[in-house]
């Protein structure tokens, strides 16, 4: 299937910070995708470039087929987004702004917005001025659905909302995604992307530094914990891909990729050692690591470009 | 039939469905025949999402627990509670060994356990149903 949303090594600076450098990568139809990443690793210059709000320096972007720089009008007609400061006219109510908006798209999308208000429990009345947060943040997402888009694009659509809300924001996305349409989402709950995300793209400093499957991800990823006899002895090389190694006091901390379990539980009898704590971490434990590691990991590259050698193992499968 | 998830407990989200749909019909909460929430109305009330769903129904249909009615759905199969009872304990078994397994790490002694495993579950009984 022609994948929703497609950039090809894409950068975008400003001024001396590199928003986006050389990113890549394809969004499937009928997904729910998260971005991940600390602030201002280019998540949101990622949505604008998107939405055609601002042109890439450099690579190729298409959303549903179609060019930004070119196409930014029909593309925004067959998607919908909502920010975290989401504009609205503070003097128009709750049915003016729907009614207003449905000007600008076919017909049937005042019916719609209706029937989302209702769902959302929005007085049509009430002046968007005198509206929580909370509320606010429903009549964007009404807004943005109204016009069934086959991409709903969210940057940070949740942040300082209530729970009850983002529960209401969680179900409107799954129900986006069970229709086939697609989902991509800017978020920092970590537990809530590993509630609703198929795909997880984690940038860090304008870089791609993951994008597979949730599911592959939290699979092929282990926590072991193992005990040394004293406080010199050194940790042995563990079976599988190292991502992080902390060592606390006797106990020594990994984060593993592709434990291979039998050959550790074979190492630790055969060097007399106590038998591995073994332990499946959540998103956010592998999100932290991740982040970490890249920083030292970037940091280690600056310093090897300026000796001249470097050889970084790639995190990506 | 409500699912619980807790993204926190590490155990995989479509597991923690599996287990408490065949939880629910080992203890009676759904009968022989009564059909499970389709996966859009159980993906949205539980807010997790649809692929996962779709995929931890898929394995209760594999297993024989749930069996597909034509046209209407998902239903609890003919003998799906008697396999739910004894998977129940098998389930109870392998948090248990998990459980056992980190107080032999940590020194606890096999009195320590017994005596804690009374005291919890003379304190859970006074505690009223939820």
């Amino acid at each position: 299937m022609e994948p929703v949303i497609r950039l090809s090594s894409v950068s975008k600076r400003f001024g001396r910070v590199k928003a986006l450098d050389n990113v890549s990568l394809n969004i499937q139809p009928g997904t729910v995708c998260a971005v991940l990443g600390s602030n201002g690793a280019g998540k949101s210059t990622a949505i604008r470039l998107l939405l055609g709000f601002e042109s890439a320096d450099k690579g190729d972007i298409e959303v549903l087929g179609m060019n930004p720089k070119t196409h930014a009008l029909e593309i925004r007609s067959r998607v919908g987004y909502v920010s975290d400061s989401p504009p609205l006219y503070d003097w128009m109510t709750v049915d003016e702004i729907g009614w207003f908006a449905a000007g600008f798209y076919p017909t049937g999308y005042q019916a719609e917005y209706e029937k989302l208000t209702k769902r959302f429990d929005l007085h049509p009345s009430q002046k968007i001025k005198g509206l929580s947060k909370g509320t606010r943040a429903k009549v964007a997402l009404s807004l943005a659905m109204a016009h069934r888009p086959q991409l709903l694009i969210m940057d940070e659509p949740t942040s300082g909302l209530d729970p009850l809300v983002r529960r209401e924001f969680l179900e409107s996305m799954i129900d986006v995604a069970a229709e086939g349409r697609s989902v991509l989402l800017s978020s920092h709950q970590v537990g809530e992307v590993e509630r609703v995300a198929d795909d997880v793209i984690v940038l860090m400093n304008g870089k791609v530094i993951a994008h597979e499957r949730l599911e592959d991800l939290k699979q092929s990823v282990t926590e072991v914990v193992l005990t040394m006899p004293s406080l010199t002895a050194m940790p042995p090389r563990l079976p599988g891909e190292v991502l992080a190694h902390v060592p606390v006091g006797h106990e020594h901390i990994w984060l593993m990729r592709n434990l291979d379990g039998g050959a550790l539980t074979d190492l630790c009898r055969s060097q007399e050692l106590p038998p591995p704590i073994i332990r499946k971490p959540s998103l956010e434990d592998i999100l932290l690591t991740l982040l970490r590691q890249n920083r030292n990991q970037q940091a280690a590259e600056q310093e090897m470009l300026s000796t001249g050698q470097y050889d970084v193992p790639s995190l990506r499968p | 039939m409500i699912c619980q998830i807790d993204t926190n407990n590490g155990i995989p989200i479509y597991e923690q469905i599996c287990r408490q749909v065949k939880f629910a019909i080992a203890n009676g909460s759904l009968v022989v025949g009564e059909h499970v929430p389709s996966v859009r109305e159980m993906a949205t009330s539980a807010a997790v999402n649809v692929n996962t769903v779709a995929r931890s129904y898929r394995d209760l249909q594999a297993q024989g627990v749930l069996v597909s009615i034509r046209g209407t759905g998902l239903a609890v199969a003919m003998d799906a509670p008697e396999k739910c009872r004894s998977e129940r304990l098998e389930m109870i078994r392998e948090r248990l060994r998990y459980i056992l397994r980190e107080a032999i790490q940590n020194g606890v002694s096999s009195d320590e356990i017994h005596s804690l495993v009374h005291s919890e579950w003379a304190e859970l009984q006074r505690e009223p149903p939820p």
